[in-house]
């Protein structure tokens, strides 16, 4: 049971975070507010399935739209007037905030205000977290893979250029957004059917700074770095679990670690290839110097002139 | 050549940054076929003048029409898909797509299959990604990078990253291409070359071109018409041999010879 709980917290966090790495790491807007898409998620999954008695499937994936919906107003404004880089960030931020803040103050017996919603039935089971996330990472592959793919990965690297190319850029965008919503969405709705129960709290600003982090951490224009990322992540939150408060001064560390040896993350701009692993730890004997040579390098911040 | 039709046409363009005029009351026709100059001192307002046709300014007076559609207010991505293409004098390719996807990117920057077959990845979107990368492959084969194709764009060494925004410009399927500055940073048989390319470009593609340049030669030996700017304001126009020995011309490149006292 234990193991299974780590592992649908971890897929959720998967979702969430290639939702993420889609608006973030191929569009390159950041944005510090997505568990507020998770949120209106979570929420709307939850009620139609309590009060609608919508099946938990079609549920979830209305929870997902009813994201991208928010998710249009309030990027159709931000990003036609040319909101981008930090200021897109901070409007997220904002975002994020007034999401859980609304539904704290909501006293109505509906949302339940800040004590939030009990009694969700246990409707997310192991086999249906892996199906719906094997889903999605499949359809996200498929996605950054395809022109429109491509298309945001021009904006992200120059979008001058791009715009005189002839990519729309304000659709461009407002689609990766609005399906890095429908993931966090989704997310949202497995999660809270997983806890069976969910408060404003449960999305806080924490959570959106966790999926950047992980996102950051894997390596931004990858699928496959922000999937295990978040795989090893989650998991090792749970084991460091002894440590108490120790745990976080470990991860502190860890991305400090990244941030120096590995700033594009451990995947960087690649994607995880089982031949090219096998081909690494095979050479690796023969490699080691040349790698203890570069690690040197960047420990002491000095290149040897040769 | 005043009874071939008439391609890009503005009149009385101004463009004001504050206090600052960049540029004054120019007007400027080109027609279809003609390879066009446009020279000046640094800061004669060129550049500018380019980014009020592609969109990326809204010039503050005057009408721009191409084939008789007014550019002014639409975006670059509409003046793009009216056949407008262009480099840019600082580099602006994509670095860290390869060649090949930095010359596949305006083939499909208006997907030509539907949202959820990009999803579901069905075998009809990688048939279409193979057409487009076929098509692209072609131009890189026109400009001589084919077997750089693989290779990540910002890796390439500067003049072949030239080229590669000559390639991109060009899969845009434009009619009318704007060169700012392609001969920057480039020594005369690199020059010598590139006018070839050039020549050999708009022949073949049948393009209107527009060309930025310093090097004076290149601009001469490729122009039909040369339009010089100075200080925003259009000084002269005329065949590369009026330009020439137009004092005024001189006068501003070269500056005035001081007067015997």
């Amino acid at each position: 049971m234990y193991i299974i709980s780590i592992i649908v917290t971890a897929c959720t966090n998967i979702i969430s975070v290639i939702g993420l790495a889609l608006l973030t790491g191929y569009t390159g807007m950041f944005s510090l507010g997505h568990a507020g898409f998770m949120c209106i998620g979570a929420y709307t999954a939850v009620l139609l399935n309590k009060y609608l008695m919508v099946p938990y499937v079609l549920a979830l994936i209305l929870g997902g739209c009813g994201a991208t919906l928010v998710s249009l107003i309030i990027g159709y404004p931000t990003l036609r007037n040319k909101l981008r880089g930090d200021y897109f960030a901070i409007c997220m931020l904002g975002f994020g905030t007034i999401v859980r803040l609304i539904l704290n103050n909501m006293n109505n017996p509906v949302t339940n205000g800040a004590l939030g919603l009990t009694n969700i039935p246990k409707l997310t089971t192991l086999w249906s977290t892996l199906l719906f996330t094997a889903a999605l990472v499949f359809f996200m592959w498929n996605f950054v893979h395809s022109q429109y793919g491509k298309n945001c990965v021009a904006i992200q690297q120059q979008e001058v250029a791009a715009e005189m190319m002839g990519v729309r850029i304000v659709r461009t965008k407002l689609l990766s957004f609005a399906i890095s919503a429908f993931y966090c969405g989704v997310a949202g709705g497995q999660l809270a059917f997983w806890l069976q129960y969910i408060s404003p709290a449960t999305f806080s600003d924490t959570r959106s700074n966790d999926f950047l982090a992980t996102l950051v951490t894997g390596g931004t224009n990858s699928i496959t770095g922000p999937f295990l990322a978040a795989a090893i992540l989650t998991s090792m939150l749970e084991y460091l679990r002894s440590l108490v408060n120790w745990r976080l001064v470990v991860y502190g560390l860890l991305y400090i670690l990244i941030m120096r040896f590995r700033p594009e993350g451990i995947m960087g701009y690649k994607e995880f290839s089982l031949k090219k692993t096998i081909k690494f730890f095979k050479e690796l004997p023969q490699n080691w110097p040349g790698y203890m040579e570069k690690f040197k390098e960047k420990l002491t911040g000095r290149r040897k002139r040769s | 050549m005043s009874n071939s039709k008439e391609a890009l046409n503005v009149s009385n363009l101004t463009i004001r940054f504050g206090g600052l005029c960049a540029v004054d009351n120019v007007s400027v026709h080109i027609d279809e076929g003609e390879f066009v100059g446009l020279i000046g001192p640094n800061g004669a307002g060129k550049t500018t003048f380019f980014n009020s046709i592609t969109g990326n300014l809204v010039p503050t007076e005057g009408t721009i029409t191409y084939k008789g559609k007014s550019l002014v207010k639409k975006g670059p991505d509409q003046i793009s898909h009216m056949g407008i293409s262009r480099t840019f004098q600082n580099i602006r390719i994509f670095p860290k797509m390869t060649v090949l996807e930095n010359v596949c990117l305006p083939l499909h920057s208006q997907p030509t299959y539907n949202i959820f077959a990009a999803f579901l990845g069905l075998p009809s979107t990688k048939r279409e990604d193979k057409r487009i990368k076929e098509e692209a492959t072609s131009f890189l084969e026109r400009l001589g990078i084919a077997e750089y194709q693989e290779y990540q764009a910002g890796t390439l060494a500067y003049g072949l990253q030239r080229r590669l925004e000559i390639a991109r410009a060009l899969a845009a399927h434009p009619t009318l291409l704007l060169l700012d500055e392609p001969a920057a940073g480039m020594n005369n048989d690199e020059c010598n070359e590139l006018v070839e390319l050039l020549r050999s470009i708009h022949r073949d593609y049948h393009l209107t071109v527009m060309l930025i340049e310093h090097h004076i030669d290149v601009v001469l030996n490729l122009c039909d018409r040369i339009y010089v700017l100075n200080l925003g304001k259009l000084l002269t126009e005329g065949t590369p041999s009026e330009i020439q020995s137009n004092p005024e011309v001189i006068r501003a490149y070269l500056g005035e010879r001081r007067k015997k006292a």
